[in-house]
C-alpha cells in the first residue's frame, strides 16, 4: 500500500519535472496567461466590493469575510488551473478521437494518469499571486486563530480536489455521448454556485450543494469553519463527501472504459 | 486455458467475439428529425469467434482487409477495448482486466498513433517511461543503448519529437515501446507511410530483437513486404472472421490459383499484341517493353509458350502468385458469395429465380 503510494508520488515528480521542461518551450504563452489571470482576480474582488457598497452583509458574511472567502477561491481556482485543468481539457478530445489507447496499456491508473499528467507550469505564477491574496485577506480580517487558518487551507486543497471530482464526473458521459458541449456548459453554470457563500441559497439547493452535489465544500464551507469554528462534525462531513464521491467517480470511469470503442486509425 | 498443456503459449484467444452497435439514420434533415425519437441501430460484427495461440519467440502476421478486424483484435488483445463474447489470456492474464503485472510485460506499437510527446526531445519520453514501467537504472540505460544502437539513431535523441522525420519518429516509438523489454509485442502498422529505406531498417530491427529477446509478436500491415519478411505463420481475417491459420508458404501453395508470367521485350508492344495477350491472361501491368500478366496455374506452360511464338521476348519469368494478391482475392471471394447470396435472394422474391 505504502509502496504503492510512494510510487504515484514519485511518478507525480517525473510528470512535474517534464511538465516545466514543457513550459520553457512557450515563453509567450506563459505571460499571457499571468496577465488574464490577474485581470480575472480583479474582476472578482470589484464584483463583491461593489454589492458591498449597498450592504453591509451579505448571507451572514461581512466585507472581510467575503474577501477572504473570494481569495479561497481564486486559491481554489489557481489550484486547480495548475494541477487539472489542462488534463480536463483534453481530455474529452482524447475520448472521441480515440487517442486514450498508449494510456490504457501502460501499467499505471489511466484515471491517475489522464488527471495529472501535465502540471501547467505556466500558471504556476498565478498560485503565488492567489496564494498572496490569501494571505492580504487574512490580514486584512485579522484576530483568526493560526490553527484555524491551517485548517482552512487544508480545506481548500480538500476543495480543489472536490472541485476536479465534480468537472470529471461531468466529462466521463463523453465516452457515451462523443460530444461535451451541453455538459461543459452545465458544469460550468453549476460552477457559478460555488463561488458564492452557500447561506445565500434556499434550503433545498443548500442541502445539494453539501451531499450529492457537492460544491459548496470547493470554497464556501472551509471558510465556513474558519469563521464560525471547527467541530468534528465538520471533519467528518468533508472526508465522507470525499470519500464518496471519490469511489463513486473511479466506478464511474471504470465503467466508461467498458464502453470506450477507441475510434480506430 | 492454463500452462499445462507442456508448451505455454503467450496468447491464448478462445471464441473471442466483439460487436459494436452503429446507429443508423435516414438520409437528410427528415431522416435527422426522425432519428431524433426512434433510432435504428445495426450489430456490426467486428470479430466472430475467433481461436488461436502463439507461443514464445513467434511472430505472427495478421492480415486481412480494411475493417476485417485486425486492429479490433490487437486492441483486446491489448487490454484496450472489451470483447462482447469470448475468452484471452495473454501471460496468463485476460488482458481487459488491466493488471499491472500484464502491462508492465507488454507492448503496443500503432504506426498511426503516437505515443511520444511532441514538444520534447525523444530522450525525455524515454525517462518518463522508465518512472511508468520502473525499470531500474542500469537496464533501463543497458536496452536504451543497444535499442538506439540498433536504430542508428543516436544523434536524434536530443531533438524534438516533432522535428523528428517520420522514419524516425516511428523507430523513437520502436525504442519507446520496447524500453522495458516486453514479453509480448503487437505491432499495428508499424511500418505505414515510411519510405523503403525506414521500412527496410524497421523490419530488420524488428527481426534481430525478435532473435535477441524472444517476444511473442502479432504483426498487422497492409505491406505484404513487411508480413513476408517478418512472419513465418499467417492469420488471415475476413469480416471478422478467422480464414487462414498457418505457415505462410502454405497459403500460397493452398490458395495460390495463379502465377505470374514477367515478359521482357525487344521492342515495345502493338496494339494487337496486347488485345492478343488480353485474351490469353490478365493483363496486370505494362510499360513501353514489359508485361505482366496472371495466368491460371495450369495453363502457365501454354501460355508461355503462345507469348514466346508471338512476341519477341528478351526474358521471360514465372513467379508465384504474391501473398497480397492471395489475401486480397480471398477478401473478394467473400463478397462475391454475398454478392451472389443477395441475387439469389432478391429471385427468389419475384419469383424469377
Amino acid at each position: 500500500m505504502t509502496r504503492g503510494v510512494m510510487r504515484y508520488i514519485r511518478l507525480y515528480g517525473s510528470f512535474l519535472r517534464f511538465s516545466f521542461s514543457k513550459a520553457m518551450e512557450f515563453r509567450l504563452d506563459f505571460y499571457f496567461r499571468v496577465v488574464m489571470d490577474m485581470v480575472f482576480y480583479a474582476v472578482h474582488l470589484l464584483f463583491f466590493t461593489i454589492i458591498y457598497d449597498h450592504t453591509s452583509m451579505l448571507g451572514g458574511w461581512t466585507l472581510d469575510q467575503i474577501y477572504v472567502f473570494v481569495c479561497g477561491a481564486m486559491l481554489v481556482d489557481a489550484l486547480h488551473m495548475t494541477i487539472f485543468a489542462n488534463n480536463l481539457w483534453w481530455l474529452p478530445i482524447y475520448i472521441n478521437r480515440g487517442d486514450l489507447d498508449y494510456y490504457l496499456v501502460r501499467p499505471v491508473s489511466s484515471l491517475f494518469f489522464l488527471s495529472v499528467r501535465e502540471f501547467a507550469a505556466n500558471s504556476f505564477l498565478n498560485l503565488i499571486a492567489a496564494s498572496a491574496l490569501v494571505v492580504w485577506a487574512l490580514g486584512r480580517h485579522g484576530g483568526l486563530d493560526p490553527v484555524g487558518i491551517l485548517v482552512y487551507l487544508l480545506f481548500l486543497v480538500a476543495g480543489t480536489f472536490i472541485h476536479y471530482l465534480v468537472r470529471i464526473t461531468f466529462i466521463i458521459p463523453v465516452f457515451w455521448l462523443h460530444s461535451n458541449r451541453g455538459l461543459d456548459e452545465m458544469a460550468w453554470t453549476l460552477h457559478r454556485l460555488s463561488e458564492r457563500p452557500h447561506q445565500i441559497y434556499p434550503g433545498p439547493l443548500r442541502w445539494i450543494l453539501l451531499s450529492v452535489l457537492p460544491l459548496a465544500f470547493t470554497v464556501s464551507y472551509p471558510a465556513h469553519v474558519l469563521f464560525g469554528g471547527l467541530t468534528w462534525q465538520a471533519v467528518a462531513h468533508l472526508l465522507t463527501v470525499v470519500a464518496g464521491l471519490f469511489l463513486f467517480v473511479v466506478w464511474f470511469w471504470n465503467l466508461a472504459l467498458k464502453a470506450y470503442s477507441s475510434a480506430s486509425s | 486455458m492454463s500452462g499445462k498443456r507442456g508448451e505455454e503459449a503467450m496468447i491464448e484467444v478462445e471464441g473471442l467475439s466483439k460487436s459494436f452497435w452503429v446507429h443508423q439514420k435516414a438520409p437528410g434533415l427528415m431522416g435527422s428529425i426522425r432519428s431524433l425519437v426512434r433510432r435504428e441501430k445495426i450489430e456490426k460484427r467486428a470479430l466472430q469467434s475467433i481461436s488461436f495461440r502463439v507461443q514464445e519467440g513467434e511472430v505472427v502476421g495478421l492480415v486481412g482487409a480494411n475493417g476485417a478486424g485486425k486492429t479490433t483484435l490487437v486492441k483486446i488483445l491489448a487490454g484496450i477495448v472489451h470483447p462482447s463474447d469470448g475468452d484471452a489470456r495473454v501471460l496468463g492474464y485476460r488482458p481487459w482486466q488491466r493488471d499491472d503485472r500484464l502491462r508492465r510485460r507488454m507492448a503496443l506499437i500503432m504506426g498511426q498513433k503516437a505515443q511520444l510527446w511532441w514538444d520534447l526531445p525523444a530522450a525525455d519520453g524515454f525517462l518518463l517511461l522508465r518512472e511508468i514501467y520502473q525499470v531500474p537504472k542500469e537496464r533501463f540505460e543497458e536496452s536504451l543503448e543497444r535499442l538506439v544502437a540498433l536504430l542508428g539513431v543516436e544523434d536524434q535523441l536530443q531533438v524534438q519529437v516533432r522535428r523528428l522525420s517520420l522514419g524516425e519518429r516511428m523507430k523513437m516509438e520502436l525504442i519507446a515501446a520496447l524500453l522495458h523489454s516486453p514479453k509480448v509485442v503487437y505491432l499495428d502498422e508499424p511500418t505505414i507511410g515510411l519510405d523503403l529505406g525506414a521500412q527496410r531498417a524497421i523490419r530488420e530491427f524488428i527481426l534481430a530483437y525478435q532473435q535477441t529477446d524472444r517476444p511473442a509478436m502479432l504483426v498487422t500491415s497492409h505491406y505484404m513486404e513487411d508480413i513476408e519478411r517478418l512472419c513465418e505463420r499467417i492469420l488471415i481475417l475476413r469480416q471478422g472472421r478467422l480464414v487462414y491459420d498457418g505457415s505462410r508458404r502454405q497459403v500460397t501453395e493452398r490458395f495460390a490459383r495463379y502465377k505470374l508470367i514477367k515478359v521482357l521485350l525487344r521492342k515495345p508492344a502493338e496494339a494487337d499484341d496486347l488485345a492478343y495477350v488480353d485474351t490469353i491472361g490478365r493483363r496486370l501491368a505494362h510499360s513501353e517493353d514489359q508485361i505482366q500478366l496472371e495466368v491460371e496455374r495450369n495453363q502457365v506452360a501454354s501460355v508461355a509458350s503462345a507469348l514466346m511464338a508471338r512476341l519477341s521476348v528478351v526474358d521471360l519469368a514465372i513467379e508465384e502468385e504474391p501473398l497480397g494478391h492471395i489475401v486480397e482475392r480471398l477478401q473478394r471471394a467473400q463478397q462475391e458469395e454475398e454478392n451472389e447470396q443477395m441475387l439469389f435472394d432478391v429471385g427468389m422474391q419475384s419469383g424469377i429465380s
